[in-house]
């Protein structure tokens, strides 16, 4: 069973390669990047299959338990135009182009300077053994990470001026995780290149990665009444849980001033950093800033992109400004 | 190193020895292999142990982050299996399987190869535009050469005083010497070379040019092209029939892969093989009857048998698999 579907994927992934990719790297002298083209595919599909997964799991749970009814989806539209653009690979396959020359440079640089960029099994060699174990602790270190960008993209003005873009959708749904500003969608990607540099993701548990932590970023987005419990919810990220991380009050103390909930798979880190807030409500999700809330903004995805740079100018704006 | 429980431990009581010698007799107990294929899943990091009888997997070790490809040490005692992602060169028995040994902090090996003078061992790496030259005895680095863009695969002299390395996205076959430790030359060759080997007169370089889909032929002391040979889609890396006259050629496509038979006396292709799954490196037989070729993009490990000329059997392994390696190998030239 499993081997006619790992058939069956490798002989579409091998028809994409050779029918469409393969010739047109060839042609444009790029024939050293037909095996990263041949990954590129693999995420490609992944990305297919996971989206299928997700509205044929998760779509019925919004029909049978919604949080919220909306008599007018035109405001989820473009979160759906942002899922396929990020999950079929569009937005990670530029922000890789844009970015691998710096990493590899730095990378380069590094070990022409005799410095070998450390990895996790360095400290325990034992993991090399241990494929599975070494993706767990990978997917811990690497969701640490991701709660500190995630937190600093809150706490930093200037950051937050894009990842608002990302908040501003007040119709939450499970096609909400994939809405972000392009910037803020860079710099996450700049971010992930240099943990995976810092800790060294082996490429074969990147995609596996990547998928653990999607699956887990559109349950947690979903518009459905579904808890995991007291002690669930400290195990996993749940969509009550995250709901309260788009609140659009957030709840009352200062250390919930920049928001609350910013864990993306594992709460342990908003317990330990002081930012877990639990409650058995569902608030309504969203944001007040003016612009970000008009209705006009909420279906148009280049208004939104032009939102947020017109936000960032604004921050930077304003530090130059005397006094 | 994890081994399915497939091999003995060691112990130092007699009646144990004893005892595991009658299992072995029994067959209870398999040790050294008959005949024991190592193939490289590079994208699961994982090495795929075949039974080159029974075409049957028969383990699987874990190898480190990206293992692409593998060579014997000079003495045959050890298959070293470059770990690029790993930094680390792995030490396999080539009779058992079992991992042997490892050695860290030689960054990013992508090829290796050790000069036919035993002195140098060199390995570039793909991604980091980079050549690094060890002492072979020692692996203590002597040099470090940049290498733009992409250094491939490696060839050397018969002299081992030039190691002769492809550069897949500058279009170029780059000459290192040996002796200076210094690059010697590099001359343009055709889009994306890929496989590099000295034919057995020690003056033709044969280069698989990915992008025109020919062997391109270098008089390496004149520096010159003097043919290009098609062979078919993605021509991408070569390996001697062990006859000191003909060479395969794996053409990497992945539904329509083939591998040629070129032969060095008149510079033809004469034969070729139906390979799919886009063929990469490859190991023959020493009785010459059975071409083993990894499948790169279609997850196996392709047999084909040289009397029938047809794919024989194709065994399922890992992700990506690239290197491949038995022992009862045809000669190297």
């Amino acid at each position: 069973m499993i081997q006619e579907f790992l058939d069956t994927f490798v002989l579409v992934q091998g028809w994409l390669l050779d029918k469409v990719v393969q010739p047109s790297l060839l042609a444009l002298g790029l024939g050293s990047l037909v095996e990263p083209a041949f990954d590129g595919i693999e995420f490609f599909l992944f990305g297919v299959i996971q989206l299928a997964v997700a509205y044929v799991l998760l779509r019925p749970l919004e029909a049978w338990r919604p949080v919220e009814h909306w008599p007018d989806r035109r405001a989820v539209r473009v979160d759906v135009l942002y899922t396929f653009l990020d999950r079929l690979g569009i937005v990670p396959l530029a922000v890789f182009a844009i970015l691998s020359p710096f990493v590899l440079g730095l990378d380069g640089w590094l070990r022409f300077h005799d410095i070998i960029p450390p990895q996790i099994e360095d400290a325990f060699p034992s993991l090399e053994m241990h494929p599975l174990a070494a993706f767990f602790v990978y997917l811990v270190a690497i969701d640490f990470f991701e709660y500190w960008r995630h937190r600093l993209s809150h706490t930093l003005r200037w950051w937050w001026a894009l990842h608002a873009i990302h908040h501003s959708q007040r119709q939450m749904s499970l096609w909400t995780d994939s809405r972000n500003h392009l910037l803020d969608d860079l710099i996450g990607g700049a971010w992930f290149a240099l943990v995976a540099l810092l800790i060294g993701v082996p490429p074969g548990h990147f995609i596996g990665l990547l998928v653990a932590v999607r699956i887990v970023e559109n349950l947690s987005h979903v518009n459905a009444r579904i808890s995991f419990g007291r002690i669930g919810e400290q195990l996993l990220v749940s969509p009550r849980y995250h709901r309260w991380h788009h609140a659009i009050e957030c709840p009352p103390g200062e250390r919930f001033r920049y928001g609350c909930n910013f864990a993306i798979l594992f709460p342990i880190w908003d317990r330990l950093f002081g930012t877990q807030y639990l409650a058995a409500t569902l608030p309504p999700t969203g944001i007040t800033t003016p612009e970000l809330a008009d209705p006009v903004h909420a279906d148009h995805f280049w208004r939104q992109q032009a939102d947020g740079i017109t936000g960032l100018v604004g921050v930077i704006r304003k530090r130059k400004a005397p006094g | 190193m994890h081994n399915s429980g497939m091999f003995p431990q060691k112990t130092s009581t007699s009646t144990v020895r004893v005892a595991t010698a009658l299992l072995l007799l029994a067959g209870l107990l398999p040790a050294a292999h008959a005949g024991l294929a190592i193939a490289l899943n590079s994208a699961d990091g994982t090495v795929s142990l075949i039974d080159t009888e029974s075409y049957k997997v028969i383990g699987k070790s874990i190898a480190c982050k990206e293992p692409h490809h593998l060579m014997a040490t000079p003495d045959d005692k050890s298959v070293i299996v470059a770990c690029s992602a790993s930094n680390q060169l792995v030490y396999f028995d080539p009779l058992t399987g079992k991992e042997q040994k490892r050695v860290r902090n030689i960054s990013d090996p992508y090829q290796i190869g050790f000069s036919p003078d035993g002195k140098w061992f060199v390995a570039t790496s793909l991604r980091l535009d980079r050549v690094d030259i060890y002492d072979a005895r020692s692996l203590t680095l002597k040099a470090r050469i940049p290498a733009p863009r992409t250094p491939s695969h490696i060839a050397f002299d018969d002299a081992g005083r030039f190691a002769f390395i492809t550069l897949q996205d500058s279009n170029e076959v780059m000459a290192i010497n040996l002796q200076t430790l210094k690059k010697e030359w590099v001359i343009p060759v055709g889009p994306t070379p890929a496989g590099i080997l000295m034919a057995p007169d020690n003056r033709h370089l044969m280069v698989g040019i990915m992008g025109e889909g020919v062997v391109e032929v270098i008089d390496w002391q004149a520096q010159k092209t003097l043919r290009k040979i098609p062979t078919d889609t993605a021509a991408h890396n070569l390996h001697p029939r062990g006859d000191g006259r003909h060479y395969f050629v794996s053409n990497r496509s992945v539904s329509g892969g083939s591998i040629s038979l070129l032969d060095t006396k008149t510079w033809t292709v004469i034969e070729k093989y139906d390979v799919p799954g886009g063929p990469d490196d490859m190991e023959v037989r020493a009785d010459g009857k059975e071409l083993w070729a990894t499948a790169r993009f279609g997850r196996r490990v392709q047999v084909i048998d040289l009397t029938t000329k047809q794919l024989k059997i194709s065994i399922p392994v890992g992700s990506s698999p690239h290197g491949v390696f038995f022992t009862g190998h045809a000669p190297r030239k």
